[in-house]
This record gives structure tokens, sequence and C-alpha cells, in this order.
């Protein structure tokens, strides 16, 4: 009798211990039915369905440090990007982002009585980005009044990847500089292609198209591209296709409406 | 369990915070917390201001109203000088919020020789100390709940509810004087519209059908005692204390001190898995006085409630008429909770209402507004306009409650002349730019809205020049005219440049301007 029971312990000890899952099919189901399949999805925080070919994973996950850099059209990926987020009940936080507009972020979808924005001097910058880590689910952050240094950026990476925020920069590469050092988990490159409905002298801005390149350690090899219209002529958000299987980046001329 | 509350007097300042705001009796007057009128003066609710009201519709329905923030460490502040009058006359007084204050009436009423003259004393000497600010109410019943009711009734000053006789005074009265609304919309669609139909109801059933808050509700319409059914009496070494070297003078030192306090006796009650809703805040001042004061709170104190209580309480003492205040720092000083209740968590709304995330932000916000001041934390405000910069404003996060706030994200309303989405992504103000034609001379616009010739090329910082590959307008656009501060009268155009950056300029004052970009 004291045998078996040690048998079985010891099968079971072989199950829990090593991992080997050397069970059943009954039991196997069963395992499938408890395990933490839940917490798994709260670590990704959703993304609209247009940008999922950009994204490993098919969402942002908690503790990243994204980075979009681009010209202004940057912007309107960023809050495109985390509309999803707000709209399923989460706070964003604007650190110093000159000129904001959150009437543009609230046209690609951004609920913006979630987002928060702050001004802060640049002696408390630092301390500005901790008190927000932790606190809401998304830090977006320019820093035109401060540079950030790569052992600065170290800290707040750790500390996100700890609290489960994420952080996202606005601005442009800079080359040789200490940008290059920085590790991001993704890197979005954002190239404007057309402007739609803007004619000589007549029509009005409908359409923005452009390009974006993700880069980054949580990509592997290949960059990921798309070309997306935000918004589209008809006001939502869309996937065009590959750049590649586009036309190369046309010269920017008025499209008939 | 069913024995009668023990016989107290309630002690009630009308209006307190409005008094206590500092705004003069008979003058209209409104506290705000979150944009919503919170208490108003006698003046202001004869004209319609009552609570709820945003500041807008309070301001439209009463123009001349003064109107202040509320500040809760004030209100605690002025009111303990009527808590020291009301001293004279006994010692243990306990606060439930700032402008009301209760006691054991037994022992006292008897030394004054009954329950209206030892009221009366008290009401001319409260009286005397408010001078006229505001009038004072007392309300003697049997349980805190009957008391408070009596204070509050208008028609008799003192109102004294006789030993036994809550049930019966509490029982014409309309239910709705619970407080509780969830509970008594359900009651009174139930068709109960007294709080002598609820007590009417057997206990178990009411426990069956709304648990345990609604059998607390039921004691109080009955007239029990109003203490929770499972709160008990805690051991002595629940008492958190600290001696204070050196004493502590400054309220600044005081909120320190409060807070770790605090925290040191929430852990003591979460360790036991308690709660406790009522504390007795005692100080020593180096000079050997004893200062002591209870509070009371409906449901279990948190921290943060706690914190503010020790802090109220310590502010109050040490700022008060130099009769009462301790001659010297406080050197002493001792949490001791009375009532303890099982904690029972908090449960977060399921649909709707005040999420974890909202809670997390606020107090992200709180924890901002000390490190960059409370006008750089802002949330946005759907404001309407036809210019981007105008439809949506920002107001500091700290007026406004983040969880309960809708924006209203669709305006229906027209704005005629706006331009069409999308909106741009970065807004510039005061950005001056030059815009030249086909021969390099400035393009400009007339008054009746003619442009003088078609834009070829751009500046944006006064050297490098690029072409415009496409462009619109005039859309003209003059509002306000009648507003010399806020008056706009401009051409706006739509430019997209040789690098494909779209932009939204505009001609105003002779000049253009760079309004955004795309």
């Amino acid at each position: 009798m004291r045998e078996s029971v040690g048998l079985e312990l010891a099968s079971i000890e072989q199950l829990f211990d090593t991992g080997r899952m050397a069970v059943s099919a009954e039991l196997r189901a069963q395992l499938s039915q408890i395990a933490p399949v839940v917490l798994a999805a709260e670590q990704i925080l959703p993304v609209p369905d247009v940008f999922q070919v950009l994204l490993p994973g098919g969402g942002l996950q908690r503790g990243w440090t994204l980075h979009v850099s681009g010209d202004s059209s940057a912007r309107a990926l960023a809050w495109g990007l985390l509309g999803g987020v707000t709209t399923a009940g989460g706070w964003v936080a604007a650190v110093n982002v000159p000129g904001i507009s959150l009437a543009a972020a609230q046209e690609v979808g951004v609920a913006i009585e979630r987002v928060l924005v702050v001004s802060s001097p640049p002696d408390a910058w630092a301390a500005t980005i901790g008190a927000l880590i932790g606190a809401v689910d998304v830090v977006v952050f320019g820093a035109p009044n401060h540079r950030i240094t790569p052992s600065e950026h170290r800290r707040m990476a750790s500390r996100s990847r700890e609290r489960g925020s994420v952080l996202l920069e606005l601005g442009s590469p800079n080359p040789g500089g200490y940008d290059a050092q920085l590790q991001y988990d993704l890197s979005f490159d954002v190239q404007p292609v057309e402007w739609v409905g803007l004619g000589e002298g007549h029509g009005c801005l409908l359409a923005r198209e452009l390009d974006v390149t993700t880069t980054g350690r949580r990509i592997g090899g290949r960059p990921r591209s798309g070309r997306f219209a935000l918004p589209g002529t008809n006001g939502t958000l869309e996937h065009l296709g590959e750049p590649a299987d586009l036309a190369p980046v046309r010269t920017l001329r008025p499209r008939a409406r | 369990m069913s024995s009668p509350g023990t016989r107290v007097a309630v002690v009630w300042c009308r209006d307190w915070p409005v008094v206590a705001a500092g705004i003069p009796a008979g003058e209209p007057g409104a506290v705000l917390h979150a944009n919503r009128v919170v208490a108003s003066s006698e003046a202001a609710r004869a004209v319609g201001v009552v609570r709820g009201l945003r500041r807008r519709e309070a301001q439209q329905r009463c123009p001349e109203l003064a109107i202040s923030e509320r500040d809760l460490a004030a209100e605690a502040r002025v009111f303990e000088e009527v808590v020291s009058a009301v001293e004279a006359f006994t010692p243990r007084i306990e606060l439930t919020q700032p402008g009301t204050c209760l006691f054991d009436i037994r022992g006292p009423s008897r030394y004054f020789g009954g329950d209206r003259a030892l009221t009366e004393k008290i009401i001319d000497s409260v009286d005397q100390v408010l001078d006229g600010r505001t009038s004072t109410a007392v309300g003697v019943a049997d349980g805190v709940f009957p008391a408070r009711i009596a204070a509050r009734a208008r028609a008799t000053n003192p109102t004294i509810v006789p030993a036994g006789g809550s049930p019966e005074y509490l029982a014409p009265l309309p239910i709705t004087l619970l407080d509780r609304p969830d509970l008594t919309t359900v009651l009174w669609r139930l068709g109960l519209r007294t709080l002598g139909d609820f007590a009417a109801l057997d206990p178990a059933d009411v426990l069956g059908r709304f648990s345990k808050e609604g059998l607390a509700a039921h004691r109080r319409a009955s007239g029990l005692d109003d203490r929770p059914p499972d709160a008990v009496d805690p051991p002595e070494d629940m008492t958190a204390s600290m001696a204070l070297d050196p004493p502590i003078e400054r309220i600044d030192q005081a909120a320190f001190v409060a807070r770790q306090l605090a925290v040191q006796l929430q852990e003591r009650l979460e360790a036991r898995g308690s709660a406790c809703s009522r504390i007795t805040i005692e100080a020593q001042s180096e000079h050997g006085e004893s200062f002591i004061r209870g509070w009371r709170h409906e449901g279990a104190l948190s921290v943060a409630a706690l914190t503010d209580r020790v802090r109220w309480q310590l502010d109050g003492w040490l700022n008060a008429p130099p009769a009462v205040r301790p001659s010297g720092g406080l050197s002493f000083l001792s949490l001791h909770p009375e009532d303890l209740l099982p904690a029972a968590g908090r449960q977060l709304g399921f649909w709707g209402g005040e999420t974890e995330a909202d809670q997390r932000a606020g107090r992200a916000v709180a924890r901002l507004e000390a490190l960059v001041g409370v006008d750089n934390v802002q949330v946005a405000e759907w404001r309407g306009g036809r210019e981007p910069d105008d439809a949506i404003g920002l107001l500091p996060a700290g007026t406004v409650d983040l969880a309960e706030r809708q924006i209203q994200v669709t305006d229906e309303r027209p704005w005629p002349g706006r331009l069409p989405s999308p909106s741009p992504v970065e807004l510039f103000s005061e950005q001056p730019i030059d815009v030249a034609d086909a021969r390099g001379t400035p393009v400009t616009v007339s008054g009746r809205g003619e442009l003088s010739e078609a834009p070829r090329s751009l500046c944006l910082d006064g050297r490098t020049w690029k072409r415009i590959v496409a462009w619109a307008g005039p859309w003209l656009l003059d509002e306000r005219w009648w507003d010399p501060q806020r008056a706009r009268r401009r051409a706006r155009f739509q430019l997209v440049d040789e690098d494909g950056t779209a932009m939204l300029a505009f001609v105003e004052d002779g000049g253009w301007w760079l309004g955004g970009t795309y």
C-alpha cells in the first residue's frame, strides 16, 4: 500500500518538477483549462486590429519601451496605437509633449477622458516619469528640454518592466548619438507617403497615408512594415498592405476625390 | 443586541463648510468640490443653489454667488473653537465630520440639571463663539442616528426626544433620511415610504434580502444602537503611539507624524484582519497638558481617512485660540481604535463606476501635483470651437473627479466654418512663417478674402524655402467680434510642402502664421 502511494507521489513530482507532461490526454485537457490564460492576456495591452501586422504577439506587452520616430505624422501613429488601451479603461499620460492636440488623438480612437497631460520642468522630469510608471498604463514622453542619458533610460525601462507600464518615446532618431545605444523593445519609423484630397487651390486634406517600419529586439530578424491610412478617406484607420507590394513611394500628387 | 442606543447629544452647526470658507452670514455663498456644489448658504439656497449643481449652473442661478473650494482641513481647524466651547461642559467629545460633534449626555445632564437645561447652556455658549456666523442646533435622543435627525429638525431647538422614544420619533419620517440612495430607492419602489414602514419588517428578512448593510440601515430606522452589530472592543495593545522628540509645534510636522501613526495603526489592525470605525486621538504637550478627542466614521476608516482626521485634529489644537491652545509643543501622540470591525475590503464596480485604474490615476495626479505644480497636470475638457486649439481645452486635473468625468465626445451642435477632420497633430502658437507666390513676392489676402496670387513656396525658419505642392484656401473665419479679447479674424489655408508635410497656416494681422502640422 505504502509503495503504491510512493509511486503516485513520484509520478506527481515528476509531473510538476520536471515539467515533462507524460500524462493522459484527459489530464492534459484539464490542465489546459486551469492554466492561467487570463493572466497572460492581462499582460498585453490591446491595440486596434489594423496595427496587428506591426506587432509580435498582437498587442503591446506591459513593461515594453517603445520609440516612434518620424515627422509630426509619427504622432498620429502613436495615438492610433494607444486608442485600444484607453477605450479598454486604461490611462495614458503624456509628459512634455509640445503642442499636444487631443482633438487629433480623439479622431484616431483615443478616449481622451483618460489622458493626463503633464508638463514637467527639467529637474523634476525623472521623478515625474517615475511617479507615472505603475500608475498609468502608458507613459508617452517627448523630451524637448531634457536629454535622456542611457543610464537614465535603463533605469526607467527596468522600472517599467517591474511595474508593468509601457513607455513610449516620441522623437526623431539621432544616429550616432545616445539614441543609437538605447535598446527599445519596438521602434516604429514613420515615413509619410501621400496626402489625399488636397489639390492646387481646391479640396481639403482627407486622408493621410504613411509607411511604418517596426524594428527592435522583440521583432527578431526581418523588420515588419505596413502602409496605413491614418485616417482613411472614410475617417477610419486602414491597413493598405505591404509597402513593397504597393507602388514605390509615389510623388505627392492630389488624388481625384 | 436589540438594546436602544446610548443617549447622546449631537451639536450641529448649519452650513459649516460655508462658514469655514469665511463667507459672511446672510450673503449667498457656495462651497465646491470637483466642480460640484457641496454646501451652500441660506441666502444661496433661497435662489435655488442646492447641492450637486455644477459651478456654471450655480452661477447662472445666482450671479453674485461667492464661491470657494472645499478645504476640509480649514473646516476642522475652525470647528475646533466650537468643540472647545462644548468641552467646557463635558470632556469626551466625538466628531463625525467638521461641523458635527456628539457626546454621551447622561452624566453631564444629571450635573447640569436635565437635558434641556444643559443643551440650552451649550447653545448659548456655542452661539457666543460663532458670533452670528451661523446658528447651532442640538438634538438629544437614544442613539446617534436619531439624535442627528433631531438636531436637524427645524421646528424646535434643542430637540429632545424622550428616553425610549426614538422609534416613535423616527417612524413618520421619510425613508430618504437614511442617506443610502441605492438602498432607499429600492425600498421606495417597494412601497416603504417612512422609516417606520421599514422598521416594521422582520430583521431576518431584511438581512436575507439586503445583507449586512441593509440590516445596519434597519437597525438605524428602528432607533436601535447603530454601532455595527459585529463591532467589538479592541484589546488594549492596539494603540499606536509615538513620543515626539523634539516636540512638534508646526502643522507641517504634524502632518508627517499623522501619516506615520495612521500607517502604524493600520498595520496593527490589518494583522488582525480588522478595521476600525472610531478612533480616539490623544496628545500631550511638553508641559503635561492632555488633549483627547474622538472621531467617528460611518464605515471603516482607511489610512488616508485616518491621516486626514489626525492631521485636522492636530491642526485644530495647534491653531486654537490662545486660551485653549497647548502651552508648548506636542510631545506625545497616540491613536486608540474604539470599535473594531472585520475588514471586509472594498468591492469595486463591475460595470462603470470607479475602476482600479481610475484610482491609481487619481493617486498619481495627487503625487504629480506636489511634484510639478497643480497647473501642470491637466486633463481634457470638451469646449467646442472652430479652431483645433479651441475644440478641446485642458484644465487642472485636481479640479475634477477623474472617475465621474464623462467627456462628451461627439458634439452635435454645428460649428460652421470648422475645418473637417483630420485635425493637426501638433499645434503651434505665435509661429510666424513666410509664404510667397511664383515671383517670390509675399502672398496677401485682402479684406474681402481675395488671394493676391497662388502660394508657391514657404519658409518656416527664415532661411530655407520649400516648394508648395498642394494647397487650398483661403477659408475665412471671423468670430467673437464682440469680444475684443477673444476676437479672431483670419484666413486659413492647408499647405503641403515638397517633403510631404501638411500644415495648417493662416493669415492674421497682415502676416502668415503656422497653426499646426498634420
